[in-house]
């Protein structure tokens, strides 16, 4: 059995409030389970590793969304091709509007990105901070904290749940909307640009085959083991291997982020 | 001072009466007080015959107003100054209506204030500080602040406000050059560490880092004090060559860079008549301001309290151990609303947690899980994890450690019988 090669992209401008925790949980996972695991930690200038397995980008401020942008476009072809290739990716945040097709700032520049995912980013409206709980048909209840001041348009595309608590993709209006289109309400906010559904209709993120990407931090695979796990099995699968059983010890780590996601479920807050 | 002065303090008073009867309720006074006369503070603060020196940054402001003040105090000056916490508008209101004379006046030479970050700029404009003094940036609380950027644009505001004098950390990544950014012109005096004891300590100073353009590299400015040395609760500062021996806190060269800002502040705003060996006994004969450090005894039992204000403050905390503590008790609630950066917290000083608590201890557990950090007990109430961690055995150092966050450091000292003080005074 060959290494597993994580491909961890921007790891010091997108690396910001715990989202490196993410590749260290898959490393963690991998390797309670007997796998090696290779990370490959890509900043501007390197060379892409030729092997890769899985590849994550994770979040930071929109200064070092700006910062990384330019080495965008080197990587951007490889990118598109990875995950034509099937290989499963975990984008969370600017890294996630990094890897779609546009993302929008609030003075109207336009960044071009790397194309991998078919959405569109647009930094508009109230900015919505709070605990977020995500249904998902496949995986549960997913839980993390939203902390964003941007829409994402998935088009068609099947997002990750539907939003318990929390915004989502776009803000929700009418009754019955919870609390980001709660504070979008509350500012008054019919600021252009305002993308708005009907709050049942709220859903986060993007799931399609194996690409993946979400606003969900925590970081998101700390309280949702079972994201991660889905994440490696589809690594895995591609070469045609299965993702042994848990030992002891991640049963236990689970049990608590069980713990943990019905803590948040029960009485999520927000601003 | 007008009629509308006097009423704001008769009823800010009465009302602060009121909630102390009750029981804290800090804020709410002051709040009243600005009601009444929404330029009470600023007409206050105005008076002051050596104006105010505003405090700020990420982490140490209350630990830094406190020494600074003590060292202005050991010079002979009045000091009005704001106790730990109440940084707010409606804190700082408060703790003038504690000292204020029903003529609206101050008995004080000079106002040392702690100012939020976040209400910095708008403070700032109120109390026109003649002296501005910027302690770090660091990341903290990013769902309020959302990102560090926003902070350096914040705290810049603030620096801009500054009429006379502006002290800087030459060791931050944003404040090296924050005074050749900043639009106007003052006396501008850097405090910092040898390059040794930055480069020696495992984690540096924590600074923010800094994108995108081109600037001076933190360290590289000529520092009026400077950390030489650093012991156990010790550390030796350099003002101007002289040699000088302080006390600080707890161990940490945080605390020691909060000790050297403080010097320096004092150095600016005393000029000639600045004695070095002042801040000695200064800092010598001064209590902890609470969490920070701090030890309470309980029970003949010394507990260490550390607090988790933030990513930077925790691991600071944690890099100043000088052993691995022999039991630890971790709380963090709601007042930590997103816990997310503790997996960017190195927790190699922890050997193992005896008892986690409060409403994110599932949270903590499975970060602790992941660091491979046995975990003891996880129990959401706090009292009944609290009482379970007293019952220990008595540690063979003599010493149980608690990790809080700022809330559950309030609520636990209350546990602990510990009376809570308007403000967040000593106890």
């Amino acid at each position: 059995m060959t290494d597993l090669n994580i491909l961890h992209l921007f790891p010091r401008t997108l690396g910001m409030n715990g989202e490196n925790g993410n590749v260290d949980i898959l490393v963690h996972r991998a390797e309670a389970r007997g796998l090696s695991v290779n990370v490959k930690r890509y900043e501007d200038g390197d060379s892409l590793p030729a092997a890769v397995d899985l590849v994550f980008i994770g979040s930071g401020p929109v200064s070092a969304q700006l910062q990384t942008h330019p080495y965008l476009s080197v990587v951007a072809p490889p990118l598109r091709a990875l995950a034509a290739h099937d290989v499963p990716f975990l984008a969370v945040g600017a890294g996630f509007q990094l890897l779609g097709e546009t993302v929008t700032l609030a003075d109207g520049t336009v960044l071009a990105g790397a194309g991998v995912y078919p959405v569109t980013t647009t930094v508009a409206g109230e900015r919505v901070v709070g605990d977020f709980v995500v249904s998902s048909p496949v995986l549960g209840t997913l839980v993390g904290f939203e902390n964003r001041g941007s829409y994402v348009d998935i088009r068609d595309a099947a997002p990750i749940g539907h939003v318990v608590y929390g915004r989502g993709n776009v803000a929700a209006t009418g009754p019955g909307a919870s609390a980001g289109a709660a504070a979008v309400a509350a500012s008054g906010a019919t600021a252009e640009g305002t993308v708005r559904v009907a709050p049942d209709d709220r859903v986060e993120g993007y799931w399609v085959g194996n690409l993946v990407g979400t606003h969900l931090h925590g970081p998101v695979l700390a309280n949702n083991p079972a994201l991660a796990d889905w994440l490696l099995t589809a690594a895995l699968a591609r070469r045609g291997e299965t993702l042994p059983a848990a030992p002891p010890s991640l049963a236990e780590i689970d049990r608590r982020a069980s713990k943990a996601r019905d803590t948040i479920a029960a009485a999520p807050l927000s601003e | 001072m007008g009629v509308r002065t006097s009423a704001a303090v008769a009823v800010g008073r009465a009302v602060r009466v009121a909630a102390r009867l009750r029981g804290g309720g800090s804020a709410i006074p002051g709040t009243v007080a600005l009601r009444i006369a929404p330029r009470f503070l600023e007409d206050t603060i105005a008076a002051i015959p050596r104006g105010v020196v505003a405090v700020s940054g990420s982490n140490g402001k209350s630990t830094t107003t406190n020494m600074l003040a003590a060292i202005l105090r050991e010079h002979g000056l009045t000091v009005f100054t704001n106790p730990s916490g109440g940084n707010l508008p409606q804190g700082i209101a408060s703790s003038v209506l504690s000292q204020v004379a029903l003529n609206g006046r101050l008995d004080a030479d000079i106002a040392i204030l702690e100012v939020d970050e976040g209400y910095g700029p708008k403070l700032a404009k109120l109390l026109k500080p003649r002296t501005v003094l910027l302690l770090n940036i660091q990341i903290d609380q990013l769902n309020r602040y959302h990102e560090p950027d926003r902070v350096v644009r914040m705290l810049e505001q603030v620096a801009m406000t500054a009429t006379t004098s502006l002290i800087l950390n030459r060791d931050d990544n944003h404040l090296v050059d924050m005074d050749k950014r900043i639009p106007g012109s003052r006396d501008v005096a850097f405090f910092g560490a040898s390059a040794e004891l930055i480069s020696g300590a495992v984690h540096g100073v924590a600074s923010a880092d800094r994108f995108g353009d081109a600037h001076a590299a933190a360290g590289t400015r000529e520092a009026a004090v400077t950390v030489t040395a650093l012991g156990d609760s010790s550390a030796t500062l350099s003002i101007d060559g002289q040699q000088i021996d302080v006390r600080l806190p707890a161990r940490g060269l945080h605390y020691a860079l909060d000790a050297a800002g403080a010097a320096a502040t004092a150095r600016s705003v005393l000029g000639a008549d600045f004695r070095a060996e002042k801040v000695t006994s200064a800092l010598g004969g001064l209590t902890t301001v609470y969490g920070r450090g701090e030890l309470l005894e309980v029970d003949g039992e010394s507990i260490e309290i550390i607090m988790m204000k933030n990513p930077a403050s925790l691991q600071l905390n944690l890099d100043s151990l000088e052993t691995q503590p022999e039991q630890v008790f971790m709380a963090i609630d709601e007042g930590t609303p997103d816990p997310s950066w503790i997996y960017d917290i190195d927790l190699s000083s922890l050997s193992h947690v005896d008892v986690i608590t409060g409403s994110k201890a599932w949270q903590f557990a499975v970060r602790l899980g992941y660091a491979g950090i046995p975990v003891g007990t996880v129990d959401l109430d706090v009292r009944a994890a609290v009482k379970q961690f007293l019952a220990l055995p008595r540690p063979a150092s003599g010493r149980k450690t608690m990790i809080l966050n700022y809330e559950q450091m309030m609520g636990i000292r209350k546990i602990l019988g510990f009376k809570e003080l308007e403000g967040g005074g000593q106890a």
